[in-house]
């Protein structure tokens, strides 16, 4: 019994806090807290105000701790960090600590004077009734400050309450009857009854029931007008258990009743509320994680994009980067295999060259070993006369031999482009002179008629070296495919103005049309079918030729008639007076 | 045996081989005692080196008179050819070779060292004029002749008798070409047809008109060509 009254009276005291709290929207204090803080810029503050209007007492207290502790210039902070401390000391019921940290509040300090209100309160709570009065009545009196957020309902009670403790019943009346008439004057229902409630209680507690239970009876009497499902459940159950103590257990029952379907409202609301906010929770939990969601499949959809992006870049690069290695391939394929075909070509006129000149060489050397094995036998048997046949047979052996070496070597040399080559004048007469020179004997052995009819006047211009090479070749084949006692003649023509046509013409043997043309055109070596089974020939000679006039920038054509004869005619460049 | 073979063409052709050799340091002495060297046959490979460059080098380095030289080699390597060409040689001979091209290419480095292109090249002439000698194109090579010796040259249409001590030759050149061509204060027109050596004057009989020079050769003097006598009078 006693213990139910005792709890009646906290129950006064905390009122204030469990009806602030029972809110999520901010209490007057709070928020005029909040509009007077929200000026501070500093980081380390606004964490401790947050803390502080979120109810976080621990936390409020260790920031501010924190704060204090650093070097501080705004001394409103500071104040701030203080009245916060001894705030939250106060809602941990650390009144000591609490006192402490509002002392060192200072006097300017906007909210300075609810400080004697908190001071009183803990002075109530330590049942320090008269210490208690001096400060509330202290507030009361300089009640200044704009915000009336402190009910003067609320301190006229408090004084109120500390009287009755003090068992001065008369004092207390007039404090808790001047608030019950300012509540009845601004018609206050809730307020009125929360009163009625606590003043009650105060009276029921020192056994005065004859002041306590009309004032019960006044407060439920009222309760149908409010809405709050607390106050209506507050006021039967104090109905219940005053009907309980005067043993009218009827009534008690249905006050209990009352009292429990009023709970159970107040619980149901409270599930109601519960629910829906956990619904609400719900949903916000859907939402965001539907946004999560979004969010997640956006960044899947933007990777793949990327990734799209990037990977026909890459296959773009690679592209070309293919085909110019494919293009590039291709080309080089198509230079190799022209070289291929070059290659092959050449190697294939290096393989008959071979095949020829080592044949030829071979039977001209073999020739000369057993003619010289002959020598050996008519010196030894003084046979001048066959002697010196066989001497000039042989001298022509290897004329005829050295001839294809000496062509072998240029033909060499042209290939590798190793030779030198110097164009300049020269005079055609001279020249053809002394390439015949070395035919003279020749001619004479087979009783050709030579004749260079070349005015001395005429002037080429070409290598001296390779001139040689054309015509020492064109006269040996000229001499070769006549028949004895024929006629060979050098002659030149006028045709071009820039051009001197020399004519090498001969009465020999001639050639059919193919022949001609394969030889006048042909651009690689051509085998000769061994027409003329005693004749040493390869058409090296006369390919040579060709080559050399080509790089003397001439011209070379055939004439022939076969059987009758055959005029090879060169044109090279005149000389330039 | 190419040096046999080349000493024999020459010999047959009546050039007289002064000396030859067969390296660098030899063939430079020789060059430097000889006095009467009228051309040099350079073989690119003297031994086994291509000494015959650095000879020819070398000589157009010294400050003695230089004499026409001439190359001969097996080898036309590009790089040996440009070499050999930069110490301008007045021919340049690839082997095999024939006598005939011998004996021209002599001709023709002659007359291009003495810058009378195409004096006895060309088959309308056939004489090269020098300060002391007259190189005359007789066949295929060149006879030389003093011009100390010659005592008078007399014109004959297209061609002139050269008379020396020692014969008679033919050249085919123009009196106005020799006389460009002779030192003048030497050799002296004495009438048309006729240019005499005044140090080959015995005398001059005035009254006859008459010159009478050494081997007893006269020549008639003209009155046009008078001012002779008073070069021929200080001479003697």
């Amino acid at each position: 019994m006693l213990f139910y009254r005792n709890l009646l009276i906290l129950f006064i005291l905390l009122q204030n806090n469990v009806y602030s709290q029972s809110k999520i929207v901010l209490s007057p204090f709070f928020k005029e807290v909040k509009t007077h803080t929200d000026e501070f810029k500093s980081k380390s503050f606004k964490k401790i105000q947050s803390y502080f209007l979120k109810k976080e007492w621990d936390s409020t207290l260790i920031y501010s701790l924190k704060e204090l502790s650093l070097p501080q210039n705004d001394s409103k902070i500071i104040d701030y960090c203080h009245f916060f401390r001894g705030y939250s000391f106060k809602q941990k019921k650390l009144f000591e600590d609490s006192k402490n940290e509002f002392q060192l509040v200072s006097k300017e300090f906007f909210f300075y004077e609810r400080i004697d209100m908190y001071l009183g309160e803990m002075l109530l709570g330590e049942k320090s009734y008269k210490k208690a009065i001096k400060y509330f009545q202290k507030f009361q009196k300089t009640q200044t400050y704009k915000g009336k957020t402190i009910k003067r309902t609320s301190v006229l009670e408090n004084i109120g309450t500390c009287y009755l403790h003090l068992k001065q019943y008369e004092t207390s009346k007039k404090y808790i009857e001047e608030s019950l008439k300012i509540l009845e004057q601004k018609k206050d229902t809730l307020g009125l009854i929360k009163s009625y409630g606590n003043i009650a209680g105060l009276y029921y507690d020192q056994y005065q029931d004859d002041i306590a239970i009309p004032l019960y009876q006044k407060a439920y009497d009222l309760s149908p007008y409010v809405s709050d499902f607390n106050t209506k459940s507050e006021s039967a159950q104090n109905m219940y258990v005053v009907e309980k103590n005067r043993k009218n257990y009827k009534k008690a029952l249905r006050y209990f009743e009352e009292h429990k379907k009023w709970k159970d409202s107040v619980q149901s609301e409270a599930k109601r509320i519960a629910t829906i906010k956990r619904e609400k929770e719900y949903l916000v939990q859907q939402k965001q994680r539907e946004l999560n969601d979004l969010q997640a499949e956006n960044k899947v959809q933007e990777a793949e994009r990327k990734f799209l992006l990037y990977s026909a870049g890459f296959l773009i690069l690679l592209l070309l980067a293919g085909s110019y290695f494919y293009s590039d391939k291709l080309k080089t394929n198509r230079v190799i295999s022209a070289q291929n075909k070059r290659l092959d070509e050449l190697n294939e006129t290096k393989n008959k060259l071979f095949s020829i000149v080592s044949h030829d060489l071979r039977s001209s050397v073999n020739t000369l070993k057993l003619s010289n094995k002959k020598l050996l036998k008519n010196v030894t048997a003084n046979d001048t006369l066959s002697t010196q046949k066989l001497l000039k047979e042989n001298s022509t052996i290897v004329n005829s031999a050295y001839q294809l070496l000496d062509n072998l070597l240029n033909w060499a040399l042209l290939q590798t482009k190793q030779s030198y080559f110097e164009v300049k004048e020269i005079q055609l007469f001279r020249a053809i002179e002394h390439i015949a020179y070395n035919y003279k004997p020749l001619l004479i052995e087979k009783g050709l008629n030579f004749e260079n009819n070349i005015a001395i006047s005429v002037k080429i211009q070409a290598d001296q070296e390779s001139l040689k090479i054309i015509f020492r070749n064109l006269l040996d084949n000229a001499i070769k495919f006549s028949n004895k006692r024929g006629d060979i003649k050098f002659y030149t023509k006028e045709l071009d103005e820039n051009y001197v046509t020399i004519i090498l013409e001969d009465t020999g043997i001639g050639m059919d049309e193919t022949t001609r043309l394969k030889l006048q055109n042909s651009t690689t070596l051509i085998v000769n079918e061994r027409s003329h089974k005693n004749i040493i020939g390869s058409g090296l000679g006369l390919q040579l030729c060709k080559s050399m006039i080509q790089k003397n920038k001439g011209k070379f054509s055939i004439e022939s008639q076969l059987g009758k004869g055959t005029k090879m005619i060169v044109s090279l460049p005149k000389a330039t007076y | 045996m190419e040096r046999e073979a080349l000493v024999e063409v020459l010999e047959g052709n009546d050039y007289n081989i002064i000396s030859s050799a067969d390296n660098f340091k030899d063939a430079l002495a020789i060059y430097m005692q000889e006095k009467d060297i009228d051309l040099v046959i350079i073989d690119v490979f003297l031994g086994e080196h291509p000494e015959g460059i650095l000879f020819a080098e070398t000589i157009n380095q010294l400050e003695k008179p230089k004499k026409p030289f001439l190359f001969l080699t097996s080898s036309i390597d590009k790089e040996l050819f440009e070499r050999a060409k930069a110490t301008m040689p007045f021919n340049y001979m690839v082997k095999p070779f024939n006598e005939l091209e011998l004996l021209f290419s002599i001709s023709s480095a002659m007359e291009q060292f003495y810058g009378q292109k195409e004096a006895v090249t060309s088959g309308d002439k056939d004489t090269i004029i020098t300060q002391d000698h007259l190189y005359i194109q007789k066949g295929s090579s060149l006879k030389k002749v003093l011009l100390s010796q010659i005592i008078f040259i007399e014109v004959e249409g297209r061609y002139c008798n050269i008379i020396t001590e020692k014969g008679k030759f033919v050249i085919l050149i123009s009196l106005t070409k020799i006389l460009e061509l002779l030192d003048t204060s030497i050799f002296s027109r004495v009438n048309r047809n006729t240019v005499v050596n005044i140090q080959k004057i015995e005398e001059i009989f005035m009254d006859d008109r008459l010159i009478l020079l050494s081997e007893n050769y006269k020549v008639t003097l003209s009155d046009k060509y008078k001012d002779l006598l008073k070069k021929a009078l200080v001479l003697k």
